[in-house]
Formats: structure tokens, C-alpha cells, sequence
């Protein structure tokens, strides 16, 4: 959890007792600032939410109050879906949010369900998460007993309906469209963009806002606190704190709540405890598997925050940085990284669905030391082929984190490969 | 309508065409495999990758789903697009069996074909390392899936949720272990199953009817239309004759379906596509029959002098109503025009119709089929021979009155009279008709019955007019000659003609239509020539709607 100094904005009740339970939570604020947003019209709370420089904690980090305001006028039904599909290797935030604050979450989609006047919020949940589920499912139930879920909302008028949902288990269907074919009853496959935004034809062909768990619930804190004062715990580009899954050689991995624009140093340093046995740092992915690597001198001054991280090569995504030691293989990392992808292409377009098994292939080959000579420039190749021809992001996401890892650590792999 | 350059030449397309679509218009092929015109665009083969520049932008898009838009440039042949092109090609052939030499869609695979055009011929491939699935799998009663084979296009799948309407085939499992299969508990049976063969870009899918029968290379190819039902599908006729050392009895080998968007589309049904059989069936009639002659040469100029003969006699006796003639809705309008020029005009017999109410009927759908499996009772009908037409007496009373003894002469075009009848009843007919003439096609009781059997050519062995239920005129045309001894039926009236004193100029077919154009309202203005591949409706007749293709994603704008 978190370390002395750091920001206790949306983890404020996380770990405290009783705070599943809607009493408890109540009586510590929770559905408080869901009244609120009932008083006030629907377009102050996106302009608020505009205005607070929230943006998606998903992994592209797209303006929450911009993608609000894109939902078309006169379309209805609308609905909100929570993308709750937290399956990015190293992100591990969403799962705190569900198990230690339902209701804060709740509050989160309902306000946003308030601010687009949508009928529907679909909570999607990853298959695996069947703790979580029920947890979720629990404080669904007693916030529909307390009457904050239901028709005519305290009186005002207005109808929304919670529903949860789980996955089956894939990766692709924390992709947004692919997550909203999931949700339609479908295989999970992504759909082809355009069109882009689901706000606009989404679930059903209908408006549909589609929000990472952690950027809802980080909408109540914003009404609470204020816009300004929520910028201001950020970047003037990213407004708020972040909620970052520090894991792989740190002393101390976790989720630590920092504000966004935090230097990574100070993460590994401070509130990570430094790296494993006081070894050297190597390399660092900064936002989940499917990130550019960074080499510790391109990590020397990285502040954690999306534009300092695309200026480094790489992008900040679900903020799930991965400290790699000295004593890490990049070629045996890169199988594993590799793995992971190729299990999980939904298989619906070639250059993934063939792409990906054949990178594995060669991967495997070159780490386990049988690599031929052309090996790592086909390998190179195969991804860059891969990389941008694809549906969906997962194309992209196997080919970065292999280019990147062939640029920088070229050596070590021809290292393996046999003269 | 946005003006775009494609290549480099200018072209105008109605707003939401596609790339694919608008290149297709200047004869510019965009290499492609899930794009289908008449299926929802999936996106998923990126083999449709162009560059397009729009506004100083340069970028890679799909051509499937990027509409045409005004001042656009499309590059198809860059750097760029060729890489991408040949590294997709490239990510295909690395789990494709290669098995080229016995699949039975060498040279008429689009894999193939394009990795020959774009593929990389120094190849990366690594044989040892294939992905494997099934082989040889039964999707249904008539087509086998090799799944190793498959590109996952899902046009198949496709197919049968949009246009057949039923789920039967899908895409199971994910990632590499994709695989087309059927739907758990579904066999690939509908009655348009045969159309996801055609459909299949590679050899994934092959028809138990037509595999291991005949390299598509030797095929030969003619334009022409099915005669299963009243629709008349636009097809094509793919057939072989010289390399006899299978099969050597069949002459067609398979029927595709030809596009025709006011009639079929791209698609046919398979109660048309197996109809062809009855084309090298082996009760085919090769040679003319005769009962009154022990001499096992008859010619054709025996039996029609002696059917004249009869025919004078019976007139001059009785008049012309003990003469009644039975025609038939799958002749042509060539056929049906000289069967009415000699019978009804010139011998003024008042008992013809070309309905039996014991027909055979088949299934009728939304889609293609219709449940009247004669391919010209509209050209009957417009002709004057068919059931509605001047005359009174109807398919069924002439057969009665044959019975009564009412026809001293019955002459009887492709119905098998018999059928219903009991044997005392057949007796009775033979013995109260004094003469019956038959023509047809293929053995039955009726011939047997019949005094001459003259055997007639099939719609695939000659040229011949069609019109369809909607009122679409449209023409065959012959691949190879008849069977035997038959011959087209209009030239028998021909020649009978000559012997009763009435003689018709007819030399040819586009004669003879001609002059059906030139006497009969609903086909003024028709021509031979004018018919053209597809067809041209009867005057006064509108043409049908387009029916919509229904596409799931909406196009992009780019």
C-alpha cells in the first residue's frame, strides 16, 4: 500500500474496515457526491470533469470529460461501461479498487451515467477476478437497496440500471470494442475502427462511454475536491494522482498512489525501497508489458507522466512500471513477453494471429541459444510487419515491446546467437 | 459524388463506395480476402492495405473499409504497400499446407495467385514448424473443410448468417488455434451450402461433388443460365471434354453462379448448382425411338413424315380438334414460338398448354428459389401457349380427353404422362390415341408409351431464351453439341412444318428470336444480340429492385 508522503486521494479508504459495505462506506462519504452530481445539470459535471483534467487511466490516457462530451445529442439509449478487464501484465490497480471500495467505483459510473444520462452502466469484470465479482456484485445489491441504483433515482427523475458483468478470461476483451462485442454476447474481437469512438456507436450501435475503473473512481474525489485542486495534484495536462503498480526487482512492489508527473526514481527509490538486493538498475517498462523498454539512462530524470514518458520513447498507458535488475535477460524476457501475446491474439486478423506465433518461435529459438544469424533482423522485421497493419492496439502491443527490446539490447542477443 | 485518383487515373463514385469497389471501376485489382461485395466488411485479412493521401496526410488503410472521399490519392503500389502486402502473404504461408499439387483450388487460389503476383519469393517459411488441425472434416453433406488450409476469412460464416440466414459455420477458439467449424450440433446444410465453396478464397472448402474430379485449368468456361427453377440464376457452366479417363460420361463438370444483380446476385442455390447431372444422366435418350417400325434405323425424316401423315389424316377426319399437344415450360421461346406458329396458327388446333397440375413442385424461399421448377412458364405464358392463354383447355383436360378418346394424335414435349396413371389407365391411352408423338430428353414410361420418340437436345447443349418469373429475357449459350441423335426442339417443329406445308425461314436461333421480338408485344424491341450477358426485361415489365446489401460496420470516413 502506500508509503509515508504519498497522495491518499482515491485510495483514502482503501483497507479500513467495514468499507465494502454501503453503511460504512456512507458514513465515511461514500454516494455523497453522487447527490450532488444529481443537483447539479449533466453538462457541469462533464465540463467539471473537463475542466479537472482527468484523463483515461486505461492505458491511453484519453481526456474522461472530452470523451463524455463526444456522446451524439438526441441518441438514446446510451450506456456507460466499466472497463474493469485488467489483464495488462504488471497493472494490478483495479483489482484494489473493486476489493477495498465498490462503492466509490459505483459512485464514480453512476455520476458519469448522470453527466451523459445514460440508462445502462455495465461494470465488465475480467473472468478471473471472482473475488472481486463478488464483491462487486454485493455493493451493487445494497446500493439498489439504498435506492441509488434504480428507477427514479432520489427523486430525481432519472433511471439508471447497474449490471455486472465477466469476462471469460482474454486479454483482447480489455480493448475497448472488443470488450463491448464481449459484453453484446459475442466472441471478444475487436471491431474495426472507424468508426473510433464508442461514445458515439457503441454497445448496440449506441452511445456508449467506456471508462478504465480507476478514472471512475476518481470522479467522486473530483466533485468533492474541485477541479482546480484535482489539476493541481497533477500535471497541467493530467490533472490528479496516479494510482502506479510498481512491481518486478523493487524491495517493496505494490500500488502506490502518487501524483501524476511523479519522478521514477523517487518510485523505485523511496516508496519502492530501492531494487532487490541493492542490485543495478537495467531497464525500466513504464507502462505495462506492451510499452517500449527504457534503458536506466533514459530513465535517469523520467518524471511518470504521459508526455515526459512519450518524450522518452515510451508511453505511461495503465502505469504499471516494471523494474528490471542487472540480473535480467532481455531475449529470455522478450520470450516471455512474447508468450503472453501470442496466447493471447484473438486471432481475428493475420498479422497477430499468424505474426505472434512466429515471433514466439523465433524468440524461443534465439534465447534458448539455437538463434541462426538472420534470426534477430527477421525477428525485427516481423514485428515492424506486425506493428500498425493490425484491428485492434494488441498488434502494436507485441510489436513495440520486441523492437524496442532488439534496439536496445541488440548485443545481448547476438550474444546468444551462434557464430 | 467524390472525385479521387487511384494509380494515378481519375475516377467518380457514388459517395460510400469503398476503395476496393472504386478501384474495381478503372479494372484495378486491390489484392483482397475477406471483402466480399455482397457480405459484411470484416477487415480482418489486411491484405487490402493501400496508402491513401488526403489533405498532405499520407497513411495505411484498409481498402474495405475506407470510403472513397473527394481529392483523394490511393497508392497501391508503393514501397510500403507492396512490404506490407507480401509480409501478409508471408504470415499466411506460415501455417498453409503448401499442398498446391493435390488441392483442388490450384489455379483458381487467391493465395496462391497473389503470393505468385506479391509474395516473396525468397521465401522464410519454415516448413518444420506448421501449426496442425483438422484435414479432412465433413461440414456437411456436400462440402469438406481442410481446416490446415484455411485463412479465416469467415466469408463462409459470413455467408450463412447474412445471406442464408442460418448459423451453421463459425470461427472456434482464439489467437493461432482459430478455426473455421461448424456451429456445435449444425451441420453446413442449408440450401445455399454450395455458395461458401465459391466463396472460399483458398482450398479450404471443396465440393464432394466436383474434388479430385478435374484440375480447374482444363476447364472450360461458358456463360449461361440454371434451369432449376423459374428464377433463372445466372451461372456458368464449367465443363471438360477431353481428358475422358474419369468420368467419362460427364461433360459438365460443376455449375458456378454468374453475378447478376437484378436476378441472383453472386450467388445460386444448390438444387440448381447439382441440377446439371441430368445433363450426362444415363438415362439420357441418344437416339430416336420407334414402335411402328421394327427397323432399328429410323431417321428423323421417317418419323416426322409418318407423325404428318397422322396428323393429315386426323385433321382431314376429325379436324382439328382431335389433334392436342402437350408442350412444355422448359422449352425456350424459341421452342414455344414455332410449337405455336405451326400448331395454333397454321394447323388451328385449339388443345395445347404446356401445365401439368401433377408437376413436380419444388421449395420456395425469400432468397432465390421458387417452387415452379419449369425455367420458362413466363415465356409460355407470353407466347400464348401457356396456361393462361387463349386457349380453353387446359394441360389436364387434353390429358383426360386423350384418355376419353377424344385425340386421334397427342404430341407430348417432356412431361412424363404416365405419372399417376395406373397401368390400365397407360393401356386405355394407347389404345384410344391413335398416334403419340414424344419428345424429350431422357427414358421414361412415356416413351415407352409413345409411337416415335424423337430425344432432344438439353439447355446445356444448345442455345436457347429464357424468360424468368420477373419477366427477364435471357439467353443461353451452347458449351458443346447433343447427345446422339437429338436435336433442339424448335428445329423438329421446323422440319415437321416443312412436311404440313408450312414453311418457317428460320435458319438459327437469333432467327427465330427475332421474329418472336417482331410478332409477340411483350418482346418487341428484343434482339438476339441485345439480350446481352445479362439479360433484358420483357417490354412493360419493370425491373425489380436491388435488394440491399447489408454491411454490420458502417464505412469509414476517412
Amino acid at each position: 500500500m502506500s508509503g509515508n508522503g504519498s497522495v491518499r486521494l482515491l485510495s483514502r479508504h482503501f483497507g479500513l474496515p467495514g468499507q465494502t459495505h454501503i453503511e460504512t462506506a456512507m458514513k465515511r462519504g461514500a454516494y455523497e457526491q453522487f447527490k450532488r452530481a444529481l443537483k447539479m445539470k449533466p453538462e457541469e459535471v462533464t465540463a467539471l470533469v473537463k475542466a479537472s483534467g482527468l484523463r483515461g487511466h486505461g492505458g491511453a490516457g484519453f481526456s474522461a470529460g472530452l470523451k463524455w462530451s463526444f456522446v451524439p445529442k438526441d441518441v438514446f439509449p446510451r450506456y456507460v461501461t466499466v472497463n474493469g478487464d485488467e489483464s495488462e501484465p504488471g497493472t494490478c490497480k483495479d483489482r484494489l479498487i473493486f476489493e477495498y471500495d465498490p462503492h466509490l467505483l459505483i459512485e464514480g459510473a453512476l455520476i458519469c451515467a448522470w453527466a451523459v444520462q445514460a440508462e445502462r452502466v455495465y461494470i465488465y469484470i475480467r473472468g478471473e477476478y471472482f473475488y472481486p465479482a463478488r464483491i462487486m456484485q454485493t455493493a451493487i445489491d445494497e446500493a439498489r437497496a439504498k435506492g441509488f441504483i434504480g428507477d427514479n433515482i432520489l427523486g430525481s427523475g432519472w433511471s439508471c440500471a447497474v449490471y455486472l458483468a465477466t469476462g471469460a478470461g482474454q486479454y483482447i476483451c480489455g480493448e475497448e470494442t472488443g470488450l463491448l462485442e464481449s459484453l453484446e454476447g459475442k466472441k471478444g474481437w475487436p471491431r474495426l475502427k472507424p468508426p473510433f469512438y464508442p461514445a458515439a456507436i457503441g454497445l448496440w450501435g449506441k452511445p456508449t462511454i467506456v471508462n478504465n475503473v480507476e478514472t471512475l473512481a476518481y470522479v467522486p474525489r473530483i466533485l468533492e475536491i474541485g477541479a482546480d485542486k484535482f489539476l493541481a495534484m497533477g500535471t497541467p495536462k493530467a490533472g490528479g494522482p496516479t494510482l502506479f503498480s510498481l512491481s518486478g526487482c523493487v524491495k517493496k512492489p505494490g500500488v502506490y498512489e502518487l501524483p501524476t508527473g511523479v519522478p521514477l526514481k523517487t518510485l523505485i527509490y523511496e516508496y519502492g525501497g530501492g531494487i532487490t538486493e541493492n542490485r543495478k538498475l537495467k531497464a525500466v517498462i513504464p507502462g505495462g508489458s506492451s510499452s517500449h523498454i527504457l534503458t536506466a539512462e533514459e530513465c535517469e530524470d523520467l518524471k511518470l507522466d504521459f508526455e515526459s514518458v512519450a518524450a522518452a520513447g515510451s508511453m505511461l498507458g495503465s502505469a504499471a512500471v516494471m523494474v528490471l535488475d542487472e540480473t535480467i535477460s532481455i531475449p529470455q524476457l522478450m520470450v516471455w513477453m512474447v508468450r503472453f501475446y501470442a496466447h493471447e491474439s484473438c486471432g481475428q486478423c493475420t498479422p497477430c494471429r499468424e505474426g505472434t506465433g512466429w515471433l514466439l518461435r523465433l524468440a524461443t529459438r534465439i534465447a534458448d541459444g539455437r538463434g541462426r544469424k538472420r534470426d534477430l533482423d527477421d525477428l525485427y522485421e516481423l514485428a515492424d510487419n506486425i506493428d500498425g497493419k493490425t484491428v485492434c492496439a494488441l498488434g502494436a502491443a507485441v510489436a513495440w515491446p520486441t523492437k524496442s527490446y532488439i534496439k536496445k539490447f541488440r548485443p545481448e542477443f547476438e550474444a546468444l546467437i551462434k557464430q | 459524388m467524390p472525385k479521387l485518383e487511384i494509380d494515378g487515373k481519375p475516377v467518380e463514385v457514388p459517395a460510400g463506395t469503398n476503395l476496393i469497389e472504386a478501384a474495381k471501376r478503372l479494372n484495378i485489382e486491390i489484392p483482397h480476402y475477406c471483402f466480399h461485395p455482397g457480405l459484411s466488411v470484416v477487415g480482418s485479412c489486411r491484405m487490402c492495405q493501400v496508402e491513401v493521401e488526403l489533405n498532405g496526410r499520407k497513411s495505411l488503410v484498409i481498402g474495405c473499409n475506407t470510403a472513397a472521399a473527394d481529392g483523394m490519392k490511393v497508392i497501391i503500389n508503393s514501397d510500403v504497400v507492396e512490404r506490407t502486402r507480401r509480409s501478409v502473404l508471408e504470415f499466411y504461408l506460415q501455417n498453409h499446407p503448401l499442398d498446391c499439387p493435390i488441392c483442388d483450388d490450384a489455379g483458381e487460389c487467391d493465395l496462391q495467385n497473389y503470393y505468385m503476383r506479391y509474395g516473396l519469393h525468397d521465401s522464410r517459411v519454415e516448413l518444420d514448424e506448421k501449426r496442425h488441425k483438422h484435414k479432412v472434416h465433413d461440414v456437411g453433406p456436400t462440402v469438406v473443410l481442410d481446416s490446415e488450409r484455411c485463412i479465416l476469412c469467415s466469408r463462409c460464416a459470413r455467408f450463412c448468417r447474412e445471406i442464408a440466414g442460418v448459423d451453421e459455420l463459425g470461427i472456434f477458439s482464439h489467437g493461432g488455434e482459430s478455426e473455421l467449424m461448424n456451429v456445435p450440433g449444425k451441420l453446413l446444410e442449408n440450401d445455399y451450402a454450395g455458395n461458401v465453396v465459391d466463396l472460399c478464397p483458398v482450398g479450404a472448402l471443396t465440393d464432394k461433388d466436383f474434388r479430385f474430379k478435374r484440375r480447374v485449368w482444363y476447364l472450360q468456361r461458358t456463360p449461361s443460365v440454371c434451369m432449376g427453377c423459374s428464377r433463372g440464376c445466372n451461372i456458368y457452366v464449367d465443363w471438360e471434354t477431353e481428358r475422358s479417363y474419369k468420368n467419362p460420361q460427364r461433360r459438365i463438370q460443376r455449375l458456378k453462379p454468374r453475378f447478376n444483380r437484378l436476378v441472383n446476385e453472386w450467388w445460386m442455390c444448390d438444387r440448381g448448382r447439382y441440377s446439371y447431372h441430368a445433363v450426362d444422366a444415363e438415362n439420357r435418350l441418344r437416339t430416336l425411338r420407334t414402335k411402328s417400325d421394327t427397323d432399328p434405323h429410323t431417321t428423323l425424316d421417317q418419323i416426322l413424315e409418318r407423325a404428318a401423315a397422322k396428323i393429315k389424316t386426323a385433321i382431314s377426319k376429325h379436324g382439328a380438334k382431335s389433334v392436342a399437344v402437350l408442350g412444355s415450360a422448359h422449352s425456350s421461346n424459341e421452342d414455344l414460338f414455332l410449337l405455336k406458329k405451326l400448331f395454333a396458327e397454321h394447323l388451328k388446333v385449339q388443345s395445347m398448354d404446356v401445365t401439368l397440375g401433377k408437376e413436380p413442385k419444388g421449395k420456395e424461399d425469400e432468397i432465390l428459389m421458387k417452387a415452379d421448377l419449369a425455367p420458362n412458364r413466363r415465356g409460355a405464358l407470353e407466347i400464348g401457349v401457356g396456361p393462361w392463354s387463349d386457349s380453353t383447355i387446359s394441360g389436364d383436360d387434353i390429358l383426360s380427353g386423350a384418355l376419353d378418346g377424344d385425340y386421334e394424335v397427342l404430341i407430348v414435349v417432356g412431361h412424363d404422362i404416365t405419372r399417376g396413371l395406373s397401368a390400365k389407365e397407360q393401356a386405355k391411352l394407347d389404345q384410344n390415341c391413335d398416334y403419340i408423338l414424344y419428345l424429350g430428353t431422357h427414358d421414361n414410361a412415356t416413351c415407352a408409351l409413345a409411337d416415335d420418340v424423337i430425344s432432344i437436345a438439353m439447355w446445356a447443349e444448345r442455345e436457347a431464351s429464357y424468360t424468368n418469373f420477373q419477366g427477364r429475357v435471357q439467353k443461353t449459350q451452347q458449351p458443346f453439341p447433343p447427345l446422339g441423335e437429338a436435336l433442339c426442339e424448335w428445329r423438329v417443329w421446323n422440319e415437321l412444318g416443312k412436311k404440313l406445308g408450312f414453311t418457317v425461314p428460320y435458319l438459327n436461333v437469333d432467327d427465330v428470336f427475332d421474329a418472336i421480338g417482331g410478332s409477340i408485344a411483350s418482346f418487341k424491341g428484343l434482339t438476339w444480340e441485345g439480350l446481352g450477358a445479362e439479360g433484358k426485361m420483357l417490354t412493360g415489365v419493370a425491373e425489380p429492385p436491388y435488394r440491399k446489401v447489408q454491411s454490420a460496420h458502417p464505412l469509414a470516413a476517412y
